[in-house]
């Protein structure tokens, strides 16, 4: 099965509260179709992670950060920020991704349908219905014309994850997506969502620090270790998947 | 839908939706511009107004001589040709520039004497619909003359002139036909506009000369003919200047009301300093305000901004979002100033319609300066929200994110 993420060495140093946290991440190879989960305590780096692999957050060093979307050409992501082209990045992200944020991130000046229709606005996409299929599997058809700050936050991320697949991205990336939700809510919801992911064939990559959840619902754990660093002050937090 | 629309229509619905906020920036920038279009309305209105009244009096055009002269035909020709002359006449001695005008028909009959005022085509002091004697037996009365000689439009009139001739008393007699009354501002005494021809023929009969063409007998007129002054007018108020110190330097004596003007064109002048003085305080207080607005509206709007870069905005667009909103701002401040400014020109003019002549308005403002001020504000929006544009295309989208 091809790669659709390969990283090869991958730090992200950050200073919080004068300490040095540095997240490294030696290996990590993503099949294409594959359902990932980066597992771990609060605060050891999967959003940071996430972004880095969404993105939209750029790493300290790399040794090899390769995208392949559609497993042909493989893209050097580090070089594409070394060489600050943006927008062949955010081509990439309308093209191929979704990301569904921790807590929902939409915009609330647009209604629901607008709020999951913006990726596909944003790639010329026409209304074929997909909105309102994915609006009425994830249960909001009914808030479809309602503006996000009147909804619960459980219908917030259902939102969020019918925006993450509206445009059919190849890939997803869901940072916590249920971490606002009571766990009966949460599995309903990841149910629908990996439910949705597997129709479409869909590459899912999940952050989440309930690695039974995760276990249970099918996907491959990739766990995080804090390891002590060669460096004074510096906490080392390594992914390896 | 292309990208740059899309994003006007994001920048557009987020404006409506913070329409509290929206509104307090177009009601800021009303403010602003609002008293600075009633201030220049007020400046061009009295300037206009006080412009306009010199314009319309052509004796604010007119140059004269102090005193009697020497001038022959080719300086009336060159000065004929002078591209800041609008009109020029020879004038006789002022002495033998006079007529008594007899209206035998009026009962009782009239008897008035009158100056002769020389004049021909393109003379100002006459309406342009004014027909202008041409002929020996042409007039055109003032209004003043036509009131004592109770005379009009059509009329008759008996011109008459007498000399010592000779050791004799002689008396002339011209029948003359009224093609005109002109109008009170044109020669507010009695006074008679004619042909120079005609002019010419009456000092020339007090001087004792013949003129064949009225069987008026005397001595040979002389070979070449000199007029002892002259009637000039410049053509606008801004060539009175240059023409007087044209004629200054030919050593003549003459007056105008160049202080008049000048005094306007002071006046404008200053008011216009003095208002641009407090546009360009109002407009960079206004753009500082509206761009730590943007600025603080940036920092605000991370969130978003960063949402609209994860589902893959480009640079460009994110900079035109608030770039985009602080253009609305600028738009509907403006519609906004515009109708204050009108409402306020109303209640102007009508408060002081008493003080004005008919038509006339104490504030007002042409098409062109609404698109000025359209244009400048504009500008100074632009100008204010490119630096918060430029700091949102900076924000790294994760930042933001992280903020949800």
């Amino acid at each position: 099965m091809s790669l659709v993420f390969k990283l090869r060495d991958v730090r992200k140093l950050r200073i919080a509260e004068g300490a040095n946290f540095c997240l490294v991440v030696p290996q990590l190879d993503i099949a294409a179709g594959e359902k990932v989960a980066l597992v771990g305590e609060s605060g050891c780096g999967k959003s940071t992670l996430l972004d880095m692999l969404v993105m939209v957050l750029r790493p300290s060093s790399v040794n090899e950060f390769v995208f392949a979307p559609d497993g042909k050409v493989p893209l050097d992501v580090w070089l594409a920020w070394e060489t600050s082209r943006w927008n062949v990045l955010s081509d990439l992200r309308k093209q191929y991704m979704g990301y569904v944020l921790q807590t929902g991130g939409l915009l609330p000046f647009l209604t629901v349908w607008d709020n999951i229709n913006l990726s596909r606005q944003i790639l010329s996409m026409p209304d074929d219905g997909t909105v309102r299929a994915l609006a009425k599997t994830l249960g909001i058809r009914r808030q479809l014309n309602k503006l996000p700050g009147i909804l619960s936050v459980g219908e917030r991320q259902r939102v969020a994850i019918a925006r993450a697949l509206a445009h059919r991205p190849p890939i997803v990336l869901a940072d916590e997506p249920t971490a606002a939700v009571d766990p009966v809510q949460a599995k309903k919801i990841m149910g629908v969502f990996l439910g949705l992911a597997e129709e479409l064939g869909t590459t899912v990559i999940v952050a989440s620090h309930n690695t039974q959840f995760v276990v249970q619902l099918g996907m491959r754990p990739v766990r995080q270790i804090f390891r002590p660093s060669k460096k004074k002050g510096v906490i080392n937090s390594v992914f390896q998947g | 839908m292309s990208g740059f629309f899309h994003t006007i229509q994001l920048a557009l619905r987020d404006y409506l939706h913070e329409w509290q906020m929206s509104l307090c920036f177009i009601l800021a920038l009303a403010a602003i511009l609002a008293p600075m279009m009633v201030l220049f309305g007020l400046k061009f209105g009295v300037v206009s107004n006080m412009v306009d009244r010199l314009v319309q009096d052509p004796r604010n055009l007119e140059i004269r001589t102090v005193g009697s002269g020497n001038f022959r035909s080719d300086w009336f020709e060159d000065m004929r040709r002078r591209p800041d002359v609008a009109f020029v006449m020879p004038r006789t001695r002022t002495i033998a520039a006079t007529m008594e005008l007899y209206n035998r028909k009026a009962r009782p009959a009239k008897i008035v004497s009158v100056e002769l005022i020389p004049t021909g085509n393109g003379d100002p002091l006459l309406g342009r619909g004014t027909p202008r004697p041409s002929r020996l037996n042409e007039v055109v009365v003032s209004k003043r003359a036509a009131e004592k000689l109770q005379i009009g439009v059509g009329g008759e009139l008996d011109g008459s002139l007498a000399r010592v001739y000779a050791g004799r008393q002689e008396r002339v007699h011209l029948p003359l036909k009224v093609l005109a009354v002109a109008e009170p501002g044109a020669f507010p005494r009695e006074g008679a506009f004619v042909s120079l021809d005609l002019l010419v023929a009456t000092e020339d009969f007090r001087d004792g000369r013949a003129v064949p063409e009225l069987g008026w007998r005397g001595s040979s007129p002389d070979s070449e003919r000199t007029f002892s002054g002259f009637r000039l007018y410049a053509r606008s108020i801004y060539d009175v200047n240059a023409l007087q110190n044209a004629l200054v330097k030919q050593g003549l004596d003459v007056r105008s009301r160049q202080a008049e003007i000048e005094l306007v064109q002071k006046l404008d002048r200053n008011l216009t300093v003095t208002f641009w003085v407090v546009a360009l305080v109002a407009m960079i207080g206004f753009s500082l305000s509206l761009g730590a607005s943007i600025w603080a509206n940036v920092d605000r709007k991370r969130r978003e901004l960063s949402v609209l870069r994860l589902v893959g905005f480009y640079t460009a667009g994110i900079v035109w979002f608030p770039v985009l909103q602080a253009l609305f701002t600028a738009v509907f401040g403006w519609m906004l100033a515009v109708l204050i400014y009108v409402g306020v020109e109303q209640g102007l003019n009508r408060l002081f319609a008493e003080g004005l002549e008919a038509g006339a308005k104490l504030c007002r403002l042409l098409p062109q300066h609404y698109g000025i001020a359209i244009g400048i504000t504009l500008g100074a929006a632009l100008l204010a929200s490119f630096l918060g544009g430029m700091r949102a295309s900076r924000i790294e989208p994760a930042e933001g994110l992280r903020e949800l």
